[in-house]
């Protein structure tokens, strides 16, 4: 997992909003250039970070992959930023051995109280916050639990330090305010076999731990007449030894991880409350303890999740794979058989193929975060993210797998495609926000944040919820065959911005109208070549199909797309089924209908009884008002449906404009 | 008798008319009993929901609530009808809330209710997976004898909405033309669009989707083409010659509707047959 400790935007942003795109939790685009948004930082400011402030704990950890590959995408290389570094490589003494999530991710945590607590726990949390946590373990029970602790104390701003107590130097004890210890308990009532030396150690020190505070978490066995012994033994040594015991020892018995929970949750906020001068802060102990149990909301914090490993058995397949060399301009397939474990990617099978077989084979390849958009494939008729789909996904044991370029776009080698078209129709309709006027608040520091309802933020989110543009560009069957259009991911896009309150007017309006004109949305021909590729495909058709309704609603249904919706929509009100002649007539009008006479279309359609065979007329309607009625060309004239008058309710019920 | 309400889509009873002139034959042949949705209304192509989806759907709850007082699933013989019947379906069967507000207007408007107990079908999954191939191959008359090239079109071609056939690559209808006695042509764009919802608006573009599926199968040798979407037959016929024209590709060739295809290899329409089988051979593949 990676943990970002830090990130900022050095100058000459180009605001091409790549980064809000990819991850819009941390970056937002503003005119001039990409901010860290004030949410996300300890220090509330909303500007480039060019002071380096560090990020709250939560977002450092969960978008810190996404922050890498913003970076990654950045196309001048301007955003910058830090990592967690390992607590691994800080280790001195043997016998502690760092628990590297947690060292990780305390500094941070500490850093990120809540606001409503910041003047509560604010003074508490800027001291020392280590933690020391011993275990005793002859089975290694204790051992896990003292790393479950550790992971847990997180979450109440403490920096904690898992040792083991072979090897310990107990008189070190007087330099740690904080000091939990679990252990169990070995034989009758012996000290187990790691913590015997520490033990009798103890028994011989003269150490002062008059500023230790501590909890012993005891493990043993009931049935045994020394339940718990070891446990009591280290409560009353270090007792008198000096230390303030901050919490009663917890016995657990065999099954011990209700026990042990139950303790945690009390001794952790307990020695959270403990302050940098070692003295226990009792009036804080509230806002500690509603701190902890905020933090921890999503079990992942835990450690109890522990996420399935999903195999799947070896599959022997056949690769077809496209190939094409810039150099001489030809193209054509490499077939090889190969034998992969069925959850493996598209792209560990090409990694594999271009490393045992062919070295010259290119494909774009993952970012260093796991996910890039930009590596779609067509793979057995999908279209999907070669990093991200796996084989037994795509074919059976046995069967083919043809791996081809992504559709719509110019082939620069083998699988790699070029994004100039994409890049260079982004540029000219600006989808990046410009903002208007808004609503916002001030922070603490007195810099200004707009504000946005959660509800109408989740929406715009949804709007565009794919995993890849670029993908959604691709699954559009006109893409390669008209020029001039944009493609439907581009105009996903700029359908977000137009419904984004955030934009100026004047920018939302210039968005409505490169979808409405040439290069926007009518130039897709056909929604179902996209809807077809699964949830990506539907998601986008569902948005897509919004935009197209308020542009017929702010354009009042002009053009040949509006007039086909409006006719279409009055015809079905008018009988029950299309009229198709009617509908002719009206989307084409008389121009159009004379380029269909003269390019044969019409004679084709009059004829059309020469091909199938039946009749030239099936009703007086041909005589009546030809060439309706005559051969394929339906009647002028539709017969209404039984019951029509409930299709016209429904239309009056649901739309009045037609 | 397997019991099917049939829903004939938008265009088989207007420009595409020979469907209806061999599906009830080709169905009395199969032991299929279509059964008409009195008062059916057109499902809004993929134009309704382009200006109201809620409009959209409730035309098509309407369909669905017939049917099922019907007491029958739905099968249609167009794939583009299909495939939007399919995502209606979906939609009102995943969102609890929307299936009651549609509920809500059918009360109001038709005094329909749209219960959720209803399935829909294309005419392709039913022959191949309720009639069987081997029923209907044991009842050919006349053979095809030709190279056919099946055209599936997108819109029935995803997951769900296309009985056991692969959505990507599907077979049925090639098993079909085999079963019917013809040789079937495997071609890349077969479940490529024809642009058919643009046919009116996007004039170029359709013509070149079009001539790209036509080039495609006759390079592959086919004679003859067979559709399993009424509405894309539109622009595979009618508008061939103008695809040719604006791609400057080779589109010639006879294309028609699945039901003509199997109505005519179990031997109804033998003038109709004879007449395309002398066209499909003038033309060549």
């Amino acid at each position: 997992m990676t943990i970002i400790a830090k990130v900022w935007i050095e100058e000459d942003c180009i605001t091409c909003d790549a980064c809000s795109d990819i991850c819009p939790e941390v970056f937002d685009v503003t005119d001039d250039s990409s901010y860290i948004l004030a949410a996300v930082r300890t220090d509330g400011g909303f500007d480039r970070n060019e002071s380096k402030s560090t990020l709250k704990s939560e977002f450092g950890s969960e978008y810190g992959e996404m922050i890498m590959e913003a970076a990654e995408a950045c196309p001048v290389d301007i955003i910058k930023f830090e990592e967690v570094s390992s607590a691994g490589d800080e280790t001195t003494d043997d016998s502690v051995v760092e628990v590297a999530a947690v060292a990780e991710a305390a500094p941070v945590a500490a850093a990120s109280v809540p606001a409503a607590d910041a003047g509560v726990l604010a003074e508490l949390f800027a001291g020392d916050r280590n933690l020391l946590i011993l275990f005793g373990s002859q089975t290694g029970n204790a051992e896990g639990l003292a790393t479950k602790t550790a992971k847990l104390a997180a979450n109440y701003g403490l920096n904690a330090t898992v040792a083991d107590m072979d090897g310990f130097n107990v008189d070190s004890l007087s330099s740690h305010k904080r000091v939990l210890i679990i252990t169990s308990t070995w034989g009758e009532g012996d000290m187990p076999d790691n913590a015997e030396d520490m033990w009798q150690s103890a028994l011989k020190s003269s150490a002062n731990l008059s500023s230790t505070h501590f909890s012993v978490c005891a493990i043993g066995d009931s049935s045994y007449d020394e339940f718990c012994k070891a446990g009591t033994d280290w409560a009353e040594r270090i007792t008198a030894m000096g230390g303030i015991e901050i919490h009663e020892t917890a016995l657990c018995d065999v099954d011990f991880d209700t026990p042990w929970a139950a303790w945690v949750s009390e001794a952790l906020p307990r020695i959270a409350c403990v302050d940098d001068a070692g003295v226990f802060q009792s009036e804080l102990l509230e806002a500690m303890i509603a701190y902890g149990q905020g933090s921890d909301d999503d079990g992942q914090e835990s450690g109890d999740f522990t996420p399935a490993n999903i195999e799947q058995a070896e599959m022997a397949i056949n690769m077809r794979i496209f190939r094409y060399d810039p150099a001489s301009s030809e193209y054509g397939w490499d077939e090889v058989a190969t034998a992969l474990p069925g959850h493996a990617t598209i792209q560990d099978a090409l990694i594999s193929i271009q490393g045992k077989v062919d070295g010259s084979l290119a494909f774009t390849r993952s970012s260093l975060s796991g996910n890039n958009p930009l590596t779609g494939v067509k793979a057995n008729g999908r279209i999907v993210l070669a990093d991200l789909a796996q084989i037994s996904d795509l074919c059976q044991d046995g069967g083919t797998l043809t791996v081809e370029p992504l559709p719509g776009h110019e082939v620069l080698k083998d699988l790699i495609v070029a994004n100039d078209n994409w890049d260079a129709a982004r540029v000219a309709s600006k989808p990046w926000m410009v903002s208007g006027p808004r609503s916002g608040e001030y922070l603490e520091n007195g810099s200004a944040i707009g504000v946005m309802d959660s509800a109408v933020a989740t929406e715009l989110h949804a709007i565009a919820d794919v995993s890849s543009l670029h993908l959604i560009q691709g699954m559009s069957d006109c893409m390669g065959l008209d020029d001039s259009y944009n493609g439907p991911g581009l105009a996903l896009q700029r359908w977000v911005r137009s419904c984004d309150p955030r934009s100026a007017e004047s920018h939302r309006g210039a968005m409505m109208d490169s979808l409405q004109n040439k290069g926007g949305i009518w130039q897709e021909a056909d929604f179902a070549t996209i809807s077809r590729q699964g949830a990506d495909g539907e998601r986008a058709v569902d948005s897509l199909l919004d935009c197209r309704a308020r542009l017929l609603a702010e354009y009042n249904f002009s053009g040949r797309f509006g007039r086909l919706v409006k006719s279409y929509a009055s015809s079905v009100k008018a009988s029950g089924n299309v009229n198709e002649t009617t509908l002719y007539r009206t989307v084409l009008g008389p121009f159009g209908l004379a380029s269909n006479i003269m390019n044969g279309v019409s004679l084709r359609m009059m004829l059309g009884f020469t091909r199938t065979g039946g009749p030239m007329m099936r009703g007086f309607q041909g005589m009546l008002v030809p060439p309706a009625g005559i051969g394929k060309i339906p009647d002028m004239f539709n017969a209404r449906i039984h019951d029509h008058h409930e299709v016209v309710a429904i239309f009056n019920e649901l739309d009045s404009r037609f | 008798m397997v019991k099917y309400s049939y829903y004939p889509g938008n265009t088989a009873r207007q420009s595409s008319i020979e469907v209806e002139d061999t599906i009830q034959p080709m169905a009395r042949s199969l032991g299929l009993d279509l059964i008409d949705i009195t008062g059916c209304n057109s499902d809004g192509g993929e134009i309704i929901c382009q200006t109201n989806k809620l409009l959209q759907l409730t035309l098509n709850a309407r369909n669905f609530a017939l049917a099922e007082e019907n007491g029958h699933d739905i099968v249609t013989a167009c794939a583009t009808s299909q495939g939007n019947m399919f995502a209606a379906l979906k939609t009102l069967k995943s969102d609890p809330v929307l299936c009651a507000q549609v509920n809500s207007v059918l009360e109001k408007t038709s005094d329909l209710n749209f219960k959720g107990e209803i399935k829909t079908s294309h005419l392709l999954h039913v022959l191949v997976d309720e009639i069987g191939l081997e029923k209907i191959n044991d009842l050919v008359v006349n053979p095809l004898r030709m190279k056919v090239a099946a055209y599936y079109g997108p819109n029935m071609q995803r997951e769900g909405a296309c009985g056991d056939d692969d959505a990507f690559n599907p077979q049925y209808l090639e098993r079909l033309i085999e079963a019917l006695g013809g040789e079937a042509i495997d071609y890349d764009s077969k479940t490529s669009s024809v642009g058919a919802p643009s046919l009116l608006t996007l004039e170029a573009p359709v013509m070149q989707m079009t001539a790209q599926v036509l080039s495609d199968a006759k390079a592959a040798g086919a004679q003859l083409m067979v559709s399993a979407c009424t509405i894309s037959h539109s622009n595979l016929d009618s508008y061939q010659s103008k695809a040719a024209k604006v791609s400057r590709k080779d589109t010639n060739m006879p294309v028609i509707h699945l039901s003509e295809l199997v109505a005519f290899a179990l031997g109804h329409h033998v003038d109709r047959f004879a007449q395309l089988k002398t066209r499909a051979l003038v033309i060549g593949g």
